[in-house]
């Protein structure tokens, strides 16, 4: 079975994805975006460490969590474009799947699959080996990494933002 | 040690942690490695996991996942090269190709209802320009034309969007407007663009179109550059258009899926075939299938109806009621663009992301001005209602002499449309044993020269682009009826052309 038939691509919307450059997801190999990402877990971080009642165990657990979840919104839950320019080929298509034209285990995709990784490591370490804590960074990091697997791609599980299909 | 192998592993162990820390920082990192046990096996073997995922992942090669690329090896590339042999610039041309360039006729002097050809200097009667109300000649549209140019210049320099609006231009949308009898409207800069770029704006990917089997060129690119899902349905055959609105209505978006839109496209009167839609049925199929209608009355726009309102005024629909009707001032006025009228919302939307509004320039100013004053003869002047008159007695008059040779022409064209579109019949063909289409066009090329040589009449082939057409038409003869020719004008033309046709049918036998 051919890596195309496993993932049943519209040869037209290809086409109008290629058509130009997707200025949603190019962004993220430009200069300075894998920097922002790390300098966006400092903040969440100093924040988290700002609150008075947080101990700096539970603070970073949240920033982990935070981390994860908010990414895996950005990236995984929101399909489309916000501007209209390719009369809707891009529609249903989430953000990692947009990036570098669905090319997969480019240079961006392993850097952004590795700050999960990392931030569990981290994020093991700090929090002393905690049980509870581990196993709920885990299972956040788990679900972010799945949504990353090249083998997801185009993927959806329990209806979420599945295509319209209007059978014709 | 005895075992060999036993003693070789040993060595080996021993060499590789003496390597290990002889590495400065080493012991930092077991250290680190041992206290992270912490009694817990489950969680290590965890971790340990994770990080052979990560270095796997890394260590992957990156893969494209869509079919267009294919693999050669060096040698194919190599061979390929070898073999390419380049086109030549300009293609030889085919025999149709060249019988199409010899036979196009050159016309000295003005446009008009006896034009000049080159070749022969004689004035041919023109039944191929679309000048239905004679636009072309009239006085005081010249007038207007050459005041506005002597005020305006000829070209509008721009977008509508970026300075080339004009205020000519905002009161040709209002008189159409007014003429038609919706809310606004919006003025393209080419006729033929216009629909195409209407349907773009409005359906999208996942939307659905139903569309006419027998629409012309443009609607078909596009409803195709929209992206949509289209359904065709068999020309004019409202059983065939109700069938395939059930049908979707059947396979319908589920309870969470949103409700898509949904497009009815036809024609007024159809430019491949000359007859008229159904409008009254069309929208009643709207209202009960809860579809939008656009209406292409490029063909129909100030020709048809009591007052030249279109093919609303002769349904006795109300134009409101349409949601889209776009019109060609270059086919009915003589002049150039299209609009597209409808509510406000709808034109608004359109200044945005119609494409050829937005990346187009608008139209020269004295050709508003001619079509204002166009609209402005329809409705006020009293020859208006006497051009449409003499239009429609005209096309009757040449209808009424061409039915009554059914064994040698076949008209598809409806009564009252001033477009008329003139085939052989299928069993008239088999006759002659004209099988393909080329051999089709040749013949009707005879009928064409023979009137034009013998009676002074300049007729025309409907041309097509072939390959891209999704329903490609028959070939045909079209005759666009003027109302500045004389009624024995167009009896002597019907005849002559009757008469061509019966012995094209008849000869080859």
């Amino acid at each position: 079975m051919t890596l195309a038939s496993m993932y049943k691509l519209d040869y037209i919307q290809i086409l109008d994805q290629h058509a130009q450059t997707n200025l949603n997801s190019s962004w993220v190999n430009d200069k300075g975006a894998w920097m922002t990402n790390v300098i966006i877990i400092f903040f969440i971080k100093f924040f988290f460490g700002i609150i008075p009642g947080i101990s700096q165990e539970l603070s970073w657990t949240l920033t982990t969590l935070t981390y994860n979840v908010g990414s895996y919104i950005m990236f995984h839950a929101v399909t489309g474009v916000p501007f209209e320019f390719s009369q809707g080929a891009y529609d249903g298509i989430t953000l990692w799947e947009q990036i570098d034209g669905g090319v997969q285990f480019t240079a961006t995709r392993k850097y952004l699959t590795a700050v999960p990784i990392a931030l569990f490591f981290l994020n093991t370490h700090h929090t002393n080996y905690a049980p509870f804590a581990f196993f709920m960074t885990l299972i956040v990091t788990i679900i972010n990494l799945i949504a990353k697997l090249p083998s997801m791609h185009q993927v959806r599980l329990f209806d979420i933002n599945q295509k319209i299909d209007t059978g014709l | 040690m005895d075992n060999p192998i036993l003693s070789a592993l040993n060595q080996t162990f021993f060499t590789v942690s003496r390597v290990v820390e002889a590495v400065p920082g080493s012991e930092i990192v077991i250290n680190y490695i041992k206290n992270s046990y912490q009694n817990d096996p489950f969680r290590v073997i965890l971790e340990l996991g994770l990080a052979i995922y990560a270095v796997k992942y890394m260590m992957s090669k990156k893969y494209r996942i869509d079919h267009t690329q294919v693999h050669l090896t060096e040698k194919e590339i190599d061979e390929l090269i070898a073999e390419w042999q380049p086109e030549s610039l300009v293609q030889p041309l085919s025999d149709i190709q060249r019988m199409e360039l010899d036979k196009s006729q050159l016309i000295v002097g003005g446009q008009g209802p006896k034009p000049k050809l080159q070749a022969t200097g004689k004035n041919m009667l023109n039944l191929a320009s679309t000048n239905f109300l004679g636009y072309i000649n009239n006085e005081e549209i010249k007038e207007k034309a050459i005041e506005t140019l002597r005020n305006y210049g000829v070209g509008s320099c721009g977008p509508p969007g970026f300075y080339g609006t004009l205020d000519v231009h905002i009161s040709l949308e209002k008189d159409i407007s007014r003429f038609l009898g919706t809310e606004s409207t919006i003025i393209y800069a080419q006729g033929f663009s216009t629909i195409s770029s209407v349907i773009a704006a409005f359906s999208k990917r996942g939307d659905i179109i139903v569309a006419d089997e027998g629409s012309n060129f443009a609607i078909q690119k596009g409803t195709q550059i929209s992206r949509s899902n289209i359904k065709w349905f068999k020309h004019n055959d409202m059983a065939d258009l109700e069938r395939i609105l059930q049908s979707i209505q059947k396979e319908g978006p589920g309870n969470k899926r949103p409700l898509t839109r949904r497009f009815i496209v036809t024609e007024g009167l159809f430019q491949n075939y000359g007859d008229l839609a159904p409008l009254d049925k069309i929208m009643e199929l709207k209202h009960k299938y809860k579809y939008r209608v656009i209406l292409d009355e490029s063909n129909s726009f100030g020709l048809l109806g009591k007052t030249g309102r279109g093919v609303t005024e002769v349904f006795d629909v109300s134009p409101k009621d349409v949601d889209m009707i776009v019109g060609s001032m270059a086919n009915s006025f003589s002049t150039a663009g299209g609009f597209c009228a409808g509510p406000k919302e709808v034109v608004d939307h359109q200044r945005l992301s119609g494409q050829a509004f937005v990346f187009s320039a608008s139209i020269p100013a004295m050709l508003a001005v001619c079509s204002s004053e166009a609209i402005n003869i329809l409705e006020h002047g009293q020859n208006g209602q006497k051009l449409l008159k003499d239009l429609n007695e005209n096309a009757a008059v040449f209808r009424n002499i061409v039915v009554t040779a059914p064994q040698a022409i076949e008209i598809s064209s409806n009564a009252g449309s001033p477009i008329l579109h003139l085939r052989f019949p299928k069993n008239a063909l088999d006759a002659v044993g004209v099988t393909s289409r080329d051999e089709e066009k040749y013949l009707l090329q005879e009928i064409v020269d023979e009137v034009a040589t013998k009676d002074a009449i300049l007729i025309t082939r409907a041309k097509y682009v072939d390959h891209q057409e999704q329903f490609l038409p028959r070939p045909s003869i079209r005759i666009s009826i003027s109302a500045c020719h004389s009624r024995k004008e167009i009896e002597k033309a019907a005849q002559a052309i009757k008469g061509a046709f019966i012995k094209a049918a008849s000869k080859r036998k």
